[in-house]
């Protein structure tokens, strides 16, 4: 494994101070979190950021204070710091009772040992685990100009929003954060900006390489939850080809504004089937103003995959993900 | 004579038969057992290999000195500096442990090839003073390459202007040198068909299933002079320091062989690997002990695993379920070396009266294929039994009754030591509730989730042979066994010691056990063929035997003496077949709309003669079980045929079973003795897995309706098959 530095920030600010002067030194830098993947990345050669090298410097987020912590806000929604570990925050009261679908997408991630040291803002900006690129295939997402899932083996790959790039965005988390409607606090060296979760991520035709607007000298501090509605209920599913320790072959996030029985508004997003999280407004509008029957239900899931575009060897996903999204659906909105 | 003793039945002896811990399980569980890699010599370094990112390719030239020159490095050797041959890596008819077939091998493996033919074959490797500088002075090595055509498909290798791996093409050479599929013919074929009312015909396919061992493989070389000492994760110690030997221009006494502890075997360990000559190099060259370690990723595809098959079948029947005729036609993907047979067995548990099969052994440039846990086994009866299975519904009957109309059984040319297979499959029906658990109308459930019941049956060689045993008394009556064992997971060590208790009638605390030094151990068979208990248990047997006549005529020995009896002896059943059996049975529940399988119920019946040590011997069923479950339902090795690399390497990738996957094995034992063997103990470990794939491709038909004809069974081909 290449000789590395790693360098404790003790806070966001330094982070980016100590990242900028390596950047100019003339190294390669990388943030890290938990390193659950950024190690295995730079053990298989894998470049994590494209056009870059092999990391030389690792600025390191777990020594800055207090960026591990749930803060309630004062108007009901709360502010979650990027290095919570998916562990901490799968089992936080506060996260089960109001955030329900981001508690359980933070559980259903990898294995226990990779929740104990893997973190929401890691989960959030992993590269794709698409075989091609974790094999150092010289794709777009390396920095090259082909997608080889496109002749290739695309078993796992996009049925929406793909090209020129067909991975899809692995994060479990991120769709949840979208269906939750987040706000994500980045800082970089002129200050910190703050965008809604699903400004964040970016699809291949606008930036082939990256997933979302992150530049190299910037860290995802926290994401901020708006105030849940008084009626609002929210689940997580995801289908895998296992039981642990793998990638959502389709996932949804399903937060539902309820009124009695009857839902206000919704918001799903799905998971495994795009190269961003992937908000499907058309299945939304179906639930609006109406109670969840099994019949309506199905008919959400149809909408929900009424755009989706197969690839020679991924067409399964539709009917499983249509699947997912009509059982969370159905379950969350009858369940007591 | 009791009533059970009637039946061949039997229960435990004093020793034998009770439920004991490894002797070694503390050793093991709190971190003192020291496997290979955690060996550490003084001075000792590190190796890397470096290998080829290209499915066939040439080395035009291969520039070191950029490597050589890192601050560290204290050797470099590649295919220029090293022509050593590996020559268990290639062998002509699967012959491993013959001479004979390694000296007439036309195609010859090095320990690094030029051309290369795989993705992950080794190319060079360094010895530095830490593995992050062995790992740097990798990249560091220059390589012009000339790129070569390359074929992945086993059909396409056979084709007239495929790229040819070797000059005569790529059907693998049989042991007379000669590109011959593997026959196999009984009776007459086409009468079996003109007898038959009506002919079924189909294609199964199986995937390449790594055997995924916990331990990736490493190999520890010191030099003394003119001899070396390798510890290396082998399953026969006696086998690897030949094929060392051999390849180094050695004596076998110039080896020594340590494998005190390994993690997990699974098969094709029983002889040296290239990992083990190129430490031995590198060794040599730095003058310093090496220890080079394959990483995960290096053992995943720089090793072998079970050959993928593609398979043929016509069968005919007669209209009450007799079958006439069974035709198959199989190709094995052995990547570019022989290094195996590529075998599919299954035709042979039916008593078919014509049947041919014909087996092509196909090169292509996918990773070497080679021997997992019965090597030739679940991949042959997982088609076959699916193809028995289907034909049985089509006839409208029971799988059960159709095998047990057409399963092989005892005659007057075909006998048997014992033969238990109507008692496993019966005791079976009966544990599993076959009859409720069954649908007479596959994929009748109504609603989305479906259950559904399968079976499979087998029986598996548990042939008896030749090894050795040396057994030493001393004054403190302490015993001490001397067994050239390694122990790979059954608990061999175990077993060999409780053999010896019995036998002498001592309690398991007087009876040490050395065992895994070529040095310091008698030759044993090694670890392979499900051999270990059945030939150097029975081995202890007759040393110990030797040593009780030794102690009856001159009694025990005095102070500063000792008494030794050694045994080699060479058993034989006199042409009888000596099998265990096996029947599995496995209820599954699969969700249609999601494509989702759940094993609910899986029952495990066995033949092996005595059980020695149930606890081991169920775990080892049970682990078996669940590496077929796992063949069965997620692992492969996909290959991108437009450039010949392998994507999903790996635990991650390939999809092996969590615990959350992990279904319960209910495992019985039906206990004989028919007289061989160590009090009539037959082989456990190879026999578990065979049955799963079968077993849950069955229940999933049952459950569902549709046949699954391909290997994995993923959910993606459950939800393409039912759209």
């Amino acid at each position: 494994m290449k000789a590395f530095a790693n360098q404790n920030a003790r806070s966001v600010e330094e982070a980016v101070t100590l990242a900028q002067q390596a950047l100019q030194a003339g190294q390669s830098v990388s943030f890290v979190g938990g390193g659950t993947d950024l190690l295995q990345l730079m053990k298989d050669r894998v470049v994590n950021r494209p056009g870059s090298e092999l990391p030389d410097v690792l600025v390191n987020l777990k020594t800055v204070d207090g960026l591990d912590q749930v803060t309630p806000t004062g108007q009901g929604g709360a502010t979650i710091g990027g290095m919570i570990t998916l562990d901490a925050l799968s089992q936080h009261a506060l996260v089960r009772d109001q955030f329900t679908v981001l508690g359980e997408a933070a559980e259903s991630v990898a294995s226990p040992q990779i929740r104990k040291a893997g973190t929401l803002a890691g989960n959030v900006c992993q590269r794709p685990w698409c075989w091609y690129f974790r094999n150092g295939f010289q794709c777009y997402k390396a920095g090259g100009d082909v997608c080889y899932s496109v002749r290739g083996e695309n078993q796992l790959h996009a049925i929406f929003g793909g090209g020129p790039s067909f991975i899809v965005h692995p994060s479990d988390l991120a769709p949840a954060l979208v269906a939750l409607d987040a706000s994500f606090r980045v800082v970089g060296p002129e200050g910190e900006r703050t965008m809604s979760a699903a400004d964040f991520f970016v699809l291949p035709r606008q930036d082939a390489e990256h997933e979302n607007v992150l530049g190299d000298d910037e860290v995802l501090a926290s994401v901020e939850l708006p105030a849940p509605a008084a009626g609002m209920r929210s689940a997580f599913h995801k289908a895998m080809d296992r039981e642990a320790w793998t990638h959502a072959l389709a996932s949804a996030a399903v937060v539902l504004d309820m009124d009695g029985g009857v839902v206000r508004s919704a918001r799903i997003v799905l998971g495994g089937v795009a190269p961003i999280p992937w908000r499907v407004p058309e299945a939304e509008a179906l639930l609006a103003g109406n109670r969840v029957t099994p019949e309506l239900a199905r008919a959400v899931g149809v909408a929900a995959l009424a755009g989706a575009r197969a690839m020679s060897k991924n067409a399964y996903k539709i009917p499983l993900a249509r699947e997912v999204v009509e059982q969370t659906v159905l379950t969350l909105a009858t369940s007591a | 004579m009791t009533p059970q003793e009637a039946q061949g039945l039997v229960g435990p002896l004093n020793t034998v038969g009770h439920n004991v811990p490894r002797i070694d399980a503390y050793e093991r569980v709190t971190g003192k057992a020291t496997y290979t890699s955690d060996v550490r010599l003084p001075g000792m370094l590190y190796a890397r290999v470096l290998r080829s990112p290209h499915p066939h390719a040439r080395i035009r030239s291969i520039d070191v000195s950029r490597a050589e020159a890192l601050a560290g490095v204290r050797a470099v050797v590649t295919h220029d500096t090293h022509q050593t041959i590996y020559s268990s890596g290639s062998i002509a008819g699967g012959r491993q442990y013959s001479d004979a077939a390694k000296d007439i091998t036309q195609h010859v493996r090095y320990m690094f090839d030029n051309p290369v033919r795989y993705v992950g074959q080794p190319v060079a490797a360094v010895a530095a003073v830490d593995r992050h500088v062995a790992e740097e002075a990798l990249a560091l090595i220059d390589i012009d390459w000339e790129e070569l055509p390359f074929v992945i498909d086993v059909e396409e290798a056979l084709e007239a202007g495929a790229p040819k791996i070797w000059p005569e093409g790529n059907l693998g050479l049989d042991f007379r040198n000669e590109p011959r599929p593997m026959t196999r013919s009984v009776g007459d074929i086409d009468a079996g068909f003109r007898d038959a009312d009506r002919v079924f015909e189909d294609r199964y396919t199986t995937a390449f299933v790594q055997d995924a061992q916990m331990e990736p493989r490493s190999a520890l070389a010191e030099w003394h002079g003119d001899k070396v000492t390798i510890h290396t994760p082998t399953q026969g110690i006696s086998n690897c320091r030949h094929d060392n030997a051999r390849d180094l221009g050695l004596e076998d006494h110039q080896v020594r062989i340590i494998c005190k502890y390994m993690g997990g075997g699974f098969g094709d360990k029983n002889g040296s690997y290239y990992f083990d000559l190129i430490a031995a190099a590198l060794a040599k060259e730095a003058d310093a002990p090496v220890l080079l370690e394959l990483t995960r990723k290096d053992d995943w595809l720089g090793t072998h695993g079970r050959w993928h098959t593609v398979q043929d079948f016509k069968v005919g029947v007669k209209q009450d379920g007799t079958l006439t005729a069974i035709q198959q036609t199989g190709y094995s993907g052995m990547g570019p070396y022989l290094r195996r047979s590529g075998g599919i067995s299954g035709i042979e548990v039916y008593a078919c009266p014509n049947s041919e099969r014909v087996i092509y052994p196909v090169h292509t440039n996918r990773m070497v294929s080679g021997n997992f846990r019965a090597p030739s086994d679940p991949q042959g009866y997982f088609s076959m039994q699916s193809m028995m299975d289907d034909i049985a519904y089509e006839l409208g009957m029971d799988p059960v009754d159709f095998t047990k109309k057409n399963m092989l059984r005892p005659t007057a040319d075909v006998r048997f030591t014992n033969y238990t297979m109507d008692e496993c499959i019966d005791r079976g029906v009966e544990l599993f509730d076959w009859q409720s658990r069954r649908r007479t109308e596959p994929g009748s459930d109504a609603g989305p989730i479906k259950r559904g019941a399968g079976f499979s049956f087998m029986m598996f060689r548990s042939g008896v042979g030749p090894s050795s045993a040396i057994v030493r008394v001393d004054s403190e009556e302490r015993y001490t066994l001397f067994v050239g064992v390694t122990d790979i997971g059954p608990g061999a060590k175990t077993t060999m010691a409780l053999i010896a208790a019995e036998e002498l009638g001592v309690p398991l605390s007087q009876v040490e056990v050395v065992w895994g030094d070529t040095d310091r151990c008698p030759y044993s068979v090694g670890e392979s063929g499900s051999r270990t208990t059945t030939h150097t248990g029975y081995a202890v047997v007759q040393a110990a035997k030797d040593l009780k006549a030794q102690i009856a005529e001159s009694g025990m020995p005095g102070r500063g003496e000792v008494l030794i009896a050694s045994a080699t002896p060479t058993p034989s059943t006199q042409g009888a077949r000596r099998m265990c059996f096996g029947a599995h049975f496995v209820e599954t529940e699969v969700n249609v709309r999601s494509g989702h399988v759940r094993i609910t119920k899986y029952v495990a019946v066995h033949e092996s003669g005595r059980i020695l040590n149930p606890l081991p011997a169920r775990d080892q069923i049970r682990g078996a079980a669940l590496q077929g479950v796992g063949q069965a339902l997620h692992e492969d090795l996909l290959y991108d045929p437009r450039n010949g690399h392998p994507l999903n390497a790996g635990y991650y990738g390939a999809r092996h079973l969590t615990h959350l996957d992990a279904p319960e094995i209910e495992v019985t034992f039906i206990q004989t003795d028919d007289g061989f063997g160590p009090y009539g103990a037959k082989t456990v470990g190879e026999a578990g897995i065979i049955l799963g794939p079968a077993a849950v491709a069955n229940a999933i038909y049952n459950a569902i309706g549709v046949r699954m004809k391909d290997l994995p069974i993923t959910r993606s081909r459950i939800l393409e098959a039912l759209s």
